[in-house]
């Protein structure tokens, strides 16, 4: 139990995988954060439309989520979550937390939700 | 004897039947324990997929407010500040702490946020214009992700409930259905052995007594013959020797008590003692 | 006198840019645009406007920033036309127009070449009316010092970067003031530019407008920069433009209040900012004003006047202002509707 506490007290960082305004707003707030330590240069990912990659999403993802151990939350715009949703859906660890949020464009919508998904699954809604 | 497969390999003894009791009691108060941990598990699981869900909804709201805020920047800046904000960060403001917290004996993470106040990265975003709503937008987006923060730390718990609450009851259930049959099993096995060996032992001692018993009619018989024949004899020497007889006497006690010492040298301890008073009373 | 000759050379685009200013939305329209359920009920009723079927050739899920983005796209063909037609001091008018985009465009390069961004990324960010050939070489610097010579050089900036800034400062100093000492410069070789070249009535009304420009940003850049440690009285001083009302009785003071009270009773010195900090509703219950709405309300104002006097130069600044202002007001009514806000909705600026 001891050496996951240390693993959870060094995670202080809440990553971003989000559209332009959704990434501003949160920068804004002061989430950002960028070093120019390997593997952890930034902690968003903007992504704009026909110009990112799904591939690129899935490479953010992966290293938000297994490589680096300094984030605590991940929040991913839910129509990305959308493109990935195998990836989400499968994701199981508590660390770090992936956060589905809504985008301007796109309001939110619980029954795409993974963890959702869970709850209605757990109590057989 | 319905499990009688379903036991563990032990030697019947009476040493591993109070083995056996103890880790049966064990296994019934761990089971009731358990039982009562995995309770409490799901009421506080509840409650935390009951505020997920209020939660969710609440951030959809939030997001929203927030998202508008950043209209009004556009509406005051004319143009997107995005670029700006993007490439004007450089050291988080806006971090989390993670707590634990103690339900039942599972510790389940808290993130707590964490500001400060000291870095801003944005000291100079829309000073020519729009200053005052980036301002705004930049309270209203730090308040919408505290509310992110707080449903991450409810997501959070609700996953490692949900782990440990199936461990839980994984672990009930097995004590429930696995191990206390098979130690109840166990026990009317070790019983079962014990009674067996009792009835042996107690034929076996009814053996040796009979045996005992013949032996001893034996003797008696044997005896009476010699005393009818020391009687003929003494009758035919009374006349001569009167003082014999009493010392002849004093010599067959003396062989009857030989006679019962090797009775008890046979047998070969206590417990046979026992028996055998159990025979006699 | 001083128009007897203007149709001349200038009749044409002046014509064009009246015609330019009768298809900007009125407040009936507006008032159209407000009851709109959905973005494409917005299309819908833009294109019985000027802007006709722009959104046409645009088949998917609209959103705010497609619209916004149309609406901007027939600005600059306007404006672009509005300079392929010009001659004169008018193409030297305009070209001090484009030069406050262009200071946007470069300080934005140097940010993306400093951290080393994708150009192409970059330059799809820039704004079309500060677009200039050489812009794309920004980029290709490597370090400060040749990338504060290309600026020198290849940029119509020049006159703005060398007096105030050295390649060091490009390093060091903040982006952001960067820009707004760029922009000070250029206001005050606009305002030169304005009193050499420009005749009354003409001078007046983009004097007038130049003047309120500066104000704003004196205004703006005070009341941003309190309680900023960062920037000492003596920077900020260099950041404001030494024209404007408020110039140069209350700069000194502007510079070093550093509390909101003070800086609201030295602009209220200024009749015409009395009410700038007020925010009381004007009896129009759009609901409390905020400072930028005060200024944009100001600047329509004084744009709309500029067009009650013939024969001037003035029109252009003041229509592109409006348009610039009609674009603003459309997106904030589009990001309502999109957004579900409708009680905000009414908090858009129309003069017309």
């Amino acid at each position: 139990m001891s050496s996951s506490t240390e693993t959870m007290s060094k995670r202080s960082l809440i990553a971003t995988i989000a559209d332009e305004d959704s990434v501003t707003g949160l920068l804004l707030a002061g989430v950002g954060q960028v070093s120019n330590e390997p593997g952890k240069e930034s902690n968003f990912l903007t992504v704009i439309p026909e110009k990112t990659t799904v591939e690129q999403i899935e490479t953010a993802f992966d290293t938000f989520t297994s490589e680096r151990d300094d984030i605590a939350i991940l929040l991913i715009n839910q129509h990305l979550a959308d493109l990935i949703r195998y990836k989400v859906d499968n994701y199981t660890n508590a660390f770090p937390a992936i956060l589905e949020i809504p985008s301007k464009d796109h309001p939110y919508d619980p029954s795409k939700d993974s963890i959702l998904k869970k709850v209605r699954r757990l109590f057989g809604e | 004897m319905s499990g009688a497969g379903n036991r563990e390999q032990v030697f019947p003894t009476r040493m591993t039947l109070g083995l056996m009791k103890g880790k049966l009691k064990g296994a019934q108060q761990g089971h009731s324990l358990l039982k009562r941990k995995s309770e409490a598990l799901t009421q506080r699981f509840r409650d935390i997929t009951q505020r997920i869900d209020d939660a969710k909804k609440k951030m959809g709201r939030v997001m929203q407010i927030a998202a508008f805020s950043l209209a009004e920047v556009q509406y005051a800046t004319g143009d997107n500040i995005g670029y700006q904000v993007q490439e004007s960060v450089q050291k988080a403001r806006f971090q989390v702490k993670t707590k634990q917290e103690n339900v039942s004996g599972v510790y389940l993470p808290t993130f707590e946020s964490h500001i400060n106040e000291e870095i801003n990265d944005f000291k100079f975003t829309g000073l020519g214009r729009g200053g005052q709503q980036v301002q705004k937008a930049k309270t209203v987006y730090t308040r919408a992700v505290e509310t992110l923060v707080e449903l991450a730390s409810l997501q959070t718990a609700f996953i490692i409930l949900d782990e440990v609450i199936k461990v839980t009851n994984r672990r009930v259930n097995a004590i429930e259905h696995v191990i206390i049959p098979r130690t109840e099993n166990t026990i009317s096995y070790i019983n079962s052995e014990l009674d067996e060996l009792d009835r042996e032992e107690f034929y076996r001692l009814k053996k040796v007594q009979e045996k005992k018993q013949e032996a001893a009619a034996a003797a008696e018989l044997e005896e009476k013959e010699a005393k009818e024949q020391r009687a003929a004899e003494a009758l035919a020497l009374s006349e001569s020797q009167d003082t014999s007889k009493p010392h002849s006497e004093e010599q067959i006690q003396k062989e009857v008590e030989k006679l019962d010492l090797k009775a008890h040298e046979e047998g070969d301890a206590d417990i046979l003692q026992e028996n055998e008073d159990d025979v006699i009373f | 006198m001083e128009g007897l000759f203007f149709n001349v050379n200038y009749g044409y685009v002046e014509g064009i840019v009246r015609g330019y200013k009768s298809a900007l939305l009125s407040s009936n329209q507006y008032v159209n645009l407000t009851q709109c359920d959905n973005l494409e009920d917005l299309k819908l009723q833009l294109s019985s406007t000027d802007y006709g079927n722009f959104l046409a050739s645009y088949s998917g899920i609209l959103s705010t920033s497609i619209i916004q983005d149309n609406l901007s796209k027939k600005l600059y063909q306007q404006f672009q036309y509005l300079k392929s037609n010009s001659s004169g001091k008018l193409t030297k008018f305009l070209d001090y127009i484009s030069y406050g985009y262009m200071i946007d465009n470069v300080s934005l390069m140097i940010t993306g070449t400093l951290h080393e961004r994708d150009r192409s990324e970059i330059l799809s960010k820039c704004h079309p009316l500060g677009w200039f050939d050489t812009l794309p070489t920004l980029s290709i610097a490597t370090d400060i010092e040749s990338l504060y010579n290309t600026v020198l050089i290849d940029t119509p900036l020049a006159p703005f970067f060398k007096n105030c800034l050295t390649a060091e400062d490009l390093d060091d100093l903040n982006i952001e003031i960067i820009r707004n000492r760029l922009y000070k410069n250029y206001l005050e070789s606009f305002v030169e530019f304005i009193e050499q070249e420009f005749t009354n009535p003409d001078q007046e009304i983009m004097l007038r407008l130049l003047n309120f420009e500066a104000d704003k940003r004196v205004i703006n850049i005070s009341l941003n920069s309190l309680n900023n440690p960062d920037l000492t009285t003596e920077n900020k001083l260099s950041l404001l433009p030494n024209y404007g009302k408020l110039y140069p009785t209350y700069h000194n003071e502007l510079a070093q209040v550093d509390d909101f009270e003070q800086l609201k009773s030295i602009v209220e010195n200024i009749g015409e900012y009395k009410d700038i900090f007020s925010d009381g509703d004007n009896g129009s219950g759009s609901g409390p004003k905020n400072l930028e709405d005060w200024f944009y309300l100001l600047e329509m104002q004084y744009c709309k006047n500029a067009f009650t006097q013939q024969f001037t130069l003035s029109t252009v600044w003041a229509w592109l202002r409006s348009k610039e202002q009609e674009i603003r007001n459309v997106t904030w009514i589009a990001e309502c509707i999109a957004q579900n806000q409708k009680n905000r909705i009414d908090n858009y600026i129309s003069v017309y």
